[in-house]
């Protein structure tokens, strides 16, 4: 809901033969308590001018501000209530959600994490809310790897909405959009995606192939498609089988780092590091914010000489992904080979933490 | 001209090759004598047990064992150790065509075209048998669930790989021509090549020399089947069970330096020998690094200041791996005070 500037003024016409903060701050609430938005959310703020030491006022001003679709106001009175308490998971996870709205997708998904970091007096229903968004961030910024199992709570407890499906649909083709991002011509497309990767994630096999078969004869030339293939075929079927599909994807998609980093990972892991090399050495060249394909070079060049080289596209990976256990531990064990003991153990110790985290967290 | 190009060393191969192949002995023997002598004799070695050298189940003819109302017994006849298990109404025997392990372990035998685990294992501390290891919370329903674990493909192309030589090629079984144990080529890929080109006169492309790893890569390698860090932790297998997967253990290990090769497994551990259990034989690895004075004079890493011997009898102790009733010794070297839990 958008509130008239001309009726934020009058409600500050109103309220400023009020000088005293307890005044204001009764008005406030009396405002609030009477649903009268526009003129709480004024009070708030003038309270505030005279004690923005006041928690509280940040905290309902924000909320005011949030339900109220004033995402700007209401990021600030957030962030200036997280200063004064920074234990309130809520006010973490308000802050977030007021960024996720105006564009700071970064601050927001760090905001958001913390909040549910925090973890103690989030509602279940905000949980979900949390959690939501941030597995949009996560597909928004590209952390496609992080983001897919971040989906399978939802599904597993039957959520199933256009919202959620074009959500999974994006993660799926690796498009770093937002649901209300899509292009009209591609929303068919990323339905369809999104539904196939539904019926994998809710495990009904027997529709799953026919859906990816269904989704390569209606879109084989869609960039993402072959690859999301291909990580199906991965979970069960020989490596090779998936590599066909990547080089298909390669076909539509030349540049796709992804796929290539993911071949050139394959053959590592197939001992064959040295035909691999040039592979994820191009990868790296077309997609440098490819988190895999940042860890695969840096994987290869950790089995050379070259460590110093090594280290720094692991450590690329890592600040692209850190939360990504794989990157940790490549990373740890370069450091560990090249002497820096010290960066190896805490690298040890993130991996273990996450591994951990990932034993007990999300949502359940 | 060939001997001058090979070299001495292998213009002896060149001539004992064909008489050691001629004899049916290890052919890698002619040159690295004493590896191919003692290594097919170690627990690597063996890996695997056929039915006509299962020396653990000669030695205990019959072996029975009681568990939820099942009863088991493996009895040899005939060059065969038949494992049975009864309900007191009905029973199953099958022939056990695999024992894995060397001191404790565990059968496997095949049921309608598919492998199973057995139920019970060999455990000398039990002096018999026991549940094995990871099916402790199994409650069988019927005779074939009694008698042991459908394992996956996956899993016996696992066990496969570590436990014998070409047992496993290219992530599929290839059990006919699996031969037990670790032989050269499993530790040394391009020693068969070598050996072939030996025997040719040719020059021959030599291994790569697993010393020169330094004690990260040495891990790694040892890890592919005694467990890397990383797979311990992409197991998630936290607490005293990590125990038995040393290469996690001593990475963990505050003195574990990745770039020293003093602290690799190879510093401590002979691959081609019996495991050394005298405790006082691993002091000089210790002191390698503890010795207090290096030669120029300068302090080295702390010595110890309670004794300079039988150093891994405090610093690295003996742990027991739940259910699987023996005890490792624990590779995360540390200094243990009173009270202190299991360090993960």
């Amino acid at each position: 809901m958008k509130i008239p500037a001309r009726l934020l003024v009058f409600s500050i016409a109103l309220i400023a033969r009020a000088d005293t903060f307890t005044d204001l701050a009764a008005q406030a609430t009396a405002a609030r308590e009477t649903n009268n938005i526009p003129r709480a959310i004024a009070l708030y703020q003038k309270a505030l001018e005279i004690k923005p030491a006041w928690a509280e006022g940040w905290w309902f001003l924000g909320t005011l501000c949030y339900d109220s679709d004033q995402y700007q106001i209401g990021g600030h009175a957030f962030s200036e209530f997280v200063k004064l308490d920074e234990k309130v998971a809520m006010g973490w996870g308000f802050l977030g959600l007021c960024e996720f709205e105006t564009g700071e997708r970064e601050h927001a998904l760090e905001h958001i994490r913390r909040g549910l970091e925090i973890g103690t007096g989030i509602e279940p229903a905000i949980e979900q809310v949390l959690r939501f968004h941030e597995v949009l961030l996560l597909t928004r910024l590209g952390l496609f790897d992080q983001a897919m199992p971040r989906f399978m709570p939802f599904v597993r407890r039957g959520v199933k909405n256009q919202t959620l499906v074009a959500g999974i649909g994006l993660t799926a083709l690796r498009l770093a959009l937002l649901p209300n991002e899509v292009p009209d011509g591609q929303q068919a497309l990323i339905a369809a995606a999104g539904q196939t990767a539904y019926l994998w994630m809710v495990g009904d096999d027997s529709k799953t192939e026919p859906a990816f078969k269904a989704l390569l004869d209606h879109y084989p030339k869609a960039p993402g498609v072959r690859y999301f293939y291909a990580t199906y075929l991965l979970s069960f079927r020989p490596a090779e089988e998936a590599v066909v599909e990547l080089k298909h994807e390669l076909e539509v998609n030349p540049r796709s780092a992804d796929a290539r980093a993911t071949i050139a990972l394959l053959m590592v892991r197939a001992g064959a590091s040295s035909a691999a090399f040039p592979l994820a050495r191009q990868a790296v060249q077309d997609g440098p914010q490819s988190p895999i394909a940042q860890y695969t070079y840096g994987l290869i060049l950790a089995g050379t000489p070259d460590l110093r080289q090594a280290i720094e596209h692991l450590e690329a990976a890592e600040r692209l992904d850190p939360a990504s256990i794989e990157y940790h531990m490549g990373l740890a064990s370069a450091y560990s080979n090249a002497g820096r003991h010290e960066d190896a153990r805490r690298e040890r110790r993130r991996s273990i933490a996450l591994a951990r985290e990932s034993d007990s967290s999300g949502p359940k | 001209m060939v001997r001058s190009s090979l070299g001495k060393a292998a213009a002896t191969c060149l001539v004992l090759l064909p008489a050691a192949f001629a004899a049916g002995e290890n052919p890698c023997a002619t040159c690295h004598r004493e590896e191919a002598r003692s290594q097919p004799h170690t627990a690597m070695g063996i890996g695997i047990q056929l039915p006509a050298d299962q020396t653990v189940l000669k030695e205990h003819p019959r072996l029975t064992f009681e568990s939820n109302g099942y009863n088991y017994a493996i009895e040899r006849k005939d060059g065969l150790s038949m494992y049975t298990v009864s309900d007191g109404v009905g029973s199953l025997a099958l022939p056990i065509r695999y024992a894995f392990g060397v001191s404790a372990q565990t059968f496997v035998f095949e049921y309608k075209d598919h492998f199973y685990e057995s139920l019970v294992s060999y455990y000398p501390s039990a002096n018999g048998l026991a549940i094995t290891m990871g099916s402790e919370r199994l409650l069988p329903h019927n005779l074939v669930e009694a008698m042991g674990r459908e394992t996956s493909g996956e899993e016996m192309v696992s066990c496969f790989g570590c436990h014998s030589s070409g047992g496993v090629s290219q992530g599929t079984l290839t059990l006919e021509s699996m031969k037990p144990g670790l032989d050269c080529e499993h530790c040394h890929p391009g020693a068969n090549t070598h050996l072939e080109a030996v025997s040719q006169g040719k020059p021959p492309a030599a291994p790569s020399k697993l010393g020169v790893m330094s004690a990260e890569d040495t891990s790694k390698f040892c890890g592919a089947c005694h467990r890397t860090w990383d797979a311990v932790v992409r197991m998630r297998t936290w607490g005293e069970l990590n125990v038995r997967f040393q290469p996690y253990r001593l990475a963990n290990s505050k003195c574990f330096l990745g770039n020293d090769r003093r602290i690799s497994c190879t510093a401590c551990h002979n691959p081609h020998a019996d495991l050394v259990r005298d405790e006082a034989s691993y002091d000089r690895n210790c002191l390698a690094c503890h010795a207090g004075t290096s030669s120029a004079g300068t302090a080295l890493q702390k010595s110890c200041p309670v004794s300079d011997r039988k150093c891994v009898s405090c610093h690295m102790p003996k742990v027991e791996l739940p259910g699987s009733h023996s005890v490792f010794t624990d590779h995360q070297i540390r200094i243990i005070r009173a009270g202190d839990r299991y360090p993960n």
